[in-house]
């Protein structure tokens, strides 16, 4: 299956999300992997702690693959053997392969999408799809070319099944811009419905992903007024109306990921052992994206609205 | 000298002999073949690629060769897939270019223009070709994707395996065969056969392609199923695809020449490819018993006895 | 208990090509155009008064390499009804062989260019469509498939786009096209095969041609057998071309239609097309097994083919 990760814009912590759904979903025993689709910027080898490929790969990337450049086949990181972080160079018994395919170095957006970048795309989604459980495409923020590139690659794809996840932050902003990326002029229905999709099947695949979310009833909040809570607590109330006004609400809702301090100040994976024993992380994290690893391809989740 | 790619075929279940028909149509006005025992063996028609390029070379000497590659899809029990391309390398009449019709007349060699060493030729195609080089294996990747893309699969394999590349290199003299693992799914046969070359030699690479990748595959699913390490019905659960779609198809030598079948025995002496295949076939059978005694067990059926 | 040699064998597992008689050389006297029809019998004849000497030389040089002057000589006549359909076979037919019997020339086949497109179910044109393999510029290694331009055919590499913007705005300048195998200077050729105009496809002149060049080479199969044998002509011509098969054998006593050679006698206006032929056909690849069993056929009679196939074709411009 594939998974396209997106946002309404940057900031989202879309990329720390995704990665660490994919790398839940390994410890679940599949074999997963990750593609780096962000030209602009792409970090994903950072998040993973692959630091030969923090800022992308010199090899042929994505980037590279995609544009016809250096070898027919793109640079591939098994992050179980390469990562730099010890406690992830090792393969967990009973976990699936968690690969990475990461972008160029110095690489930028997409100029515009072509038959031949549309041909290879098809050929590695189809490829991918052979040999791992879960694909998870990492797209860059916003209305792109390269979100173009795959609207179209699925349609060339029939058989080949595929979701996708919207990120946003719980903020009044990111719910409108989460709703236009999806449903506004020349947003995903739209291109989508233009290359050939359904405008039904295709908003049924997609599901929403709330990043930073602090609850009202969250232990963070212990320390703070009466009237702070009130206050927070009818702002919530408020989103809650938006979005669902929006149609971002929660029956099109797949998780959402509480704010966790790690995860603001640096990006990460976030391992059992930092919630066990170092205790940086929060539990609630950890187990949001472990729901979030199973939800994605449980198809009670997925069931047309 | 040769490349063999090797994958399940991207449906459900086992296809028909008369889909296979359809799947391996690659040319009109041309018969797909059809063999049915010991195994139902379907192959397209040979289909010629011309090429232009640098040929590998150990000693990394500039040499060009122009000609054409043969290929073909074959589908062996309905269920495993193989791209297979290869073309034999000789010594040009002339140093230069000459009309393609040339080239046309002599179907499946690539002529090399300019001096060469057979072995530093074959050294350098057993080992590491270079990136813009004659890429053989991006040939039979493609005849492969042609029969798992097509619209008469459905894609929901019984699970998801890596195809395996074997690239191998034939040479006259004094009959041996070297088979190396390289990595994960990267192999070479070294075979030195006597007298000529024939096409058995390509049938010969093909069918230990496909041996190959039954035994990995099946180490790979048998490795997923962690037996000792999890509940017996979680192994059970994993280990029972294995058994509905790769055992039956182990029929090693099926289609190889008479002449060539030394080089298959040789092989089973050392490394001993069926001995290890029958070992992990007794072993999951052990295990699915096991399963089944306990559920007897469970279910009060065991106390009758 | 001693070792038996056990034999198995599918007939399904195996290919099997069928043969076709040979002659030495294929002789085409002429090909009619509605223009041609047009502008009367007295056209044809002189058609024909060009054509007898060199089909008369041809055949002469035969005899004289075949032992025993035994050469297999056998002509043929093409009519076009696929680009324009004019006249009736119960008109021209006789027309045309008056002509030719006035200049001392005897047709034994007589074929309409559309069964090359297609005929009893066999589409010859898409069989030999399936069958182009593309003559690779230097640097083709394989790794992507080969370049191709819907419909169109070229011995070499086309120019780069123009004008196509790259990174940082810079556009692409203009760069030649350049032959493959080319002495000093490119001469290069682009051929559109076929084009497409309300789903219909109608393919080109020089394809339907390279298409009769092969098969008057007997070199084209369909699943293994011959596909488009000459019929005996009947008691007459019939009024419409559909009913006409699409070879008739109008010679009882004429050698085999194909042939191991093939001359063409024809005016300098077809050049151009005959040069598209040739870029077609040097990038047909017959099926090996043809082409061994026709090698063989001729080494059997002591002939040496030319290996490459454009080179057994022959052509008179006059």
């Amino acid at each position: 299956m594939l998974i396209f990760a997106i946002s309404d814009k940057g900031g989202t912590g879309r990329s720390v999300t995704s990665t660490n759904i994919v790398y839940r979903h390994a410890l679940q025993g599949n074999d997963v992997c990750y593609l780096d689709f962000d030209f602009g910027s792409p970090t994903a080898g950072a998040i993973f702690s692959v630091g030969s490929v923090a800022r992308g790969t010199t090899r042929t990337g994505l980037h590279d693959y995609l544009l016809s450049e250096g070898s027919p086949e793109p640079h591939r990181v098994d992050v179980w053997t390469e990562s730099d972080r010890e406690g992830l160079r090792t393969k967990p018994p009973g976990a699936g392969r968690l690969v990475l395919l990461p972008g160029n170095e110095g690489g930028g957006e997409l100029p515009a999408v072509d038959e031949e970048m549309l041909r290879r795309c098809v050929q590695l989604f189809s490829r991918l799809d052979e040999e791992f459980d879960l694909v998870m495409i990492d797209l860059s923020a916003g209305r792109s070319f390269t979100a173009e590139l795959v609207l179209q690659a699925t349609v060339r794809l029939p058989t080949v099944p595929f979701r996708w996840l919207v990120f946003h932050r719980w903020t009044r902003q990111h719910i409108i811009a989460a709703d236009g990326l999806v449903r506004g002029g020349d947003g995903l229905l739209d291109v989508g419905a233009r290359f050939g999709h359904d405008r039904d099947t295709l908003r049924d695949r997609i599901r929403f992903v709330r990043t930073a979310v602090l609850e009202p009833d969250a232990a963070e909040l212990v320390g703070l007024r009466d009237e702070q809570r009130a206050w927070l607590s009818a702002c919530d109330s408020e989103l809650r109306e938006l979005a669902g006004r929006h149609k971002v609400g929660r029956t099109v809702m797949l998780g959402k990921i509480p704010l966790d301090p790690i995860l603001q100040w640096r990006e990460q994976l976030i391992s059992d052992e930092d919630v066990l024993a170092s205790k940086i992380a929060n539990a609630e994290t950890a187990a949001a994206f472990d729901d979030l690893a199973k939800k994605i391809v449980d198809d009670n989740a997925w069931e047309g609205l | 000298m040769g490349e063999v790619h090797t994958g399940l075929l991207q449906n459900s279940g086992e296809v028909p002999e008369s889909t296979c028909h359809e799947l391996l149509n690659l040319l009109s006005g041309e018969r797909v073949r059809v063999s049915r025992r010991p195994i139902v063996h379907a192959v397209s028609p040979d289909l010629l690629t011309g090429v232009d390029c640098r040929l590998p070379s150990a000693s990394r000497s500039r040499i060009r060769g122009a000609g054409t590659v043969l290929s073909r899809s074959s589908i062996t029990g309905g269920r495993v897939v193989q791209g297979s391309s290869h073309t034999r390398i000789e010594r040009a009449g002339s140093d230069r270019r000459q009309p393609w019709s040339h080239y046309l007349a002599r179907p499946g060699v690539v002529e090399v223009l300019g001096k060469v060493k057979a072995r530093d030729l074959a050294d350098g195609f057993a080992e590491e070709p270079p990136p813009d080089g004659l890429d053989l294996g991006a040939i039979s990747a493609r005849f492969m994707d042609v029969v798992q893309t097509s619209s008469l699969l459905d894609r929901r394999t019984p699970f998801k395996i890596a195809r395996t590349k074997l690239r191998w290199v034939a040479e006259p003299g004094e009959p041996a065969i070297t088979f190396t693992l390289r990595s994960d799914q990267m192999r070479t046969i070294r075979l030195v056969h006597q007298g000529e070359f024939t096409p058995g030699v390509v049938d010969l690479c093909e069918d230990l392609a496909l041996h190959d990748w039954l035994l990995t595959s099946l180490l790979v699913i048998i490795e997923r199923a962690r037996i000792g390490g999890t509940s017996a019905t979680e192994t059970a659960v994993k280990l029972a695809p294995a058994v509905d779609h790769l055992l039956h198809l182990w029929m090693p030598m099926a289609r190889v020449d008479d002449a060539l079948i030394p080089f298959w025995e040789s092989l089973d002496r050392r490394p001993g490819f069926t001995r290890q295949w029958q070992s992990m076939v007794d072993r999951v059978r052990d295990q699915l018993a096991v399963r089944t005694l306990a559920f007897l067990r469970e279910t009060g059926g065991g106390k009758a006895q | 208990m001693t070792s038996v040699n056990a034999t198995f064998g599918e007939v399904t597992a195996e290919r099997r090509v069928a043969a076709t008689p040979l002659s030495h050389v294929s002789i085409e006297l002429g090909h009619l155009y509605m223009e041609d029809f047009e502008a009367g019998p007295e056209r044809l004849r002189e058609q024909f008064r060009r054509v007898a000497p060199w089909a008369g030389a041809v055949r002469s040089s035969w005899q004289n390499r075949v032992p025993g002057g035994r050469a297999r000589v056998s002509t043929c006549f093409l009519i076009d009804d696929y680009f324009s359909r004019f006249s009736t076979p119960a008109e021209l037919v006789p027309m045309v062989l008056d002509a030719a019997a006035e200049c001392d020339l005897t047709i034994d086949y007589l074929a309409r260019e559309s069964s090359c497109a297609e005929s009893n179910g066999i589409e010859l044109a898409r069989l030999v469509e399936g069958r182009l393999v593309n003559d690779p510029p230097p640097d083709t290694n394989g790794s992507r498939p080969p370049v191709k331009e819907s419909g169109w055919l070229c011995n070499g590499a086309r120019s780069p786009q123009v004008g196509t913007v790259q990174a940082m705005g810079r556009t692409s300048p203009w760069a030649p096209p350049l032959q493959n195998a080319k002495r000093g200077h490119s001469i290069f050729v682009d051929v559109e095969l076929w084009d497409e105009r309300g789903g219909r496809r109608t393919w080109s002149c020089p394809f339907l041609a390279a298409v009769w060049q092969l098969l008057r080479l007997g070199l084209l199969r369909a699943d293994g057998q011959v596909p488009l044998r000459p019929v005996p002509r009947g008691d007459g011509f019939p009024d419409d071309w559909e009913s006409l098969p699409a070879i008739v054998q109008l010679n009882p006593a004429a050698a085999p239609f194909s042939a191991y050679t093939t001359l063409s006698v024809l005016s300098p206006r077809f050049l151009p097309v005959e040069l598209a032929v040739r870029t077609i056909l040097s990038q047909v690849a017959v099926d090996a097994d043809v082409l061994r069993q026709v090698i063989a056929r001729s080494g059997g009679e002591d002939i040496q083919l030319e290996e490459e196939l454009v080179d057994r074709i022959s052509y008179v411009f006059t």
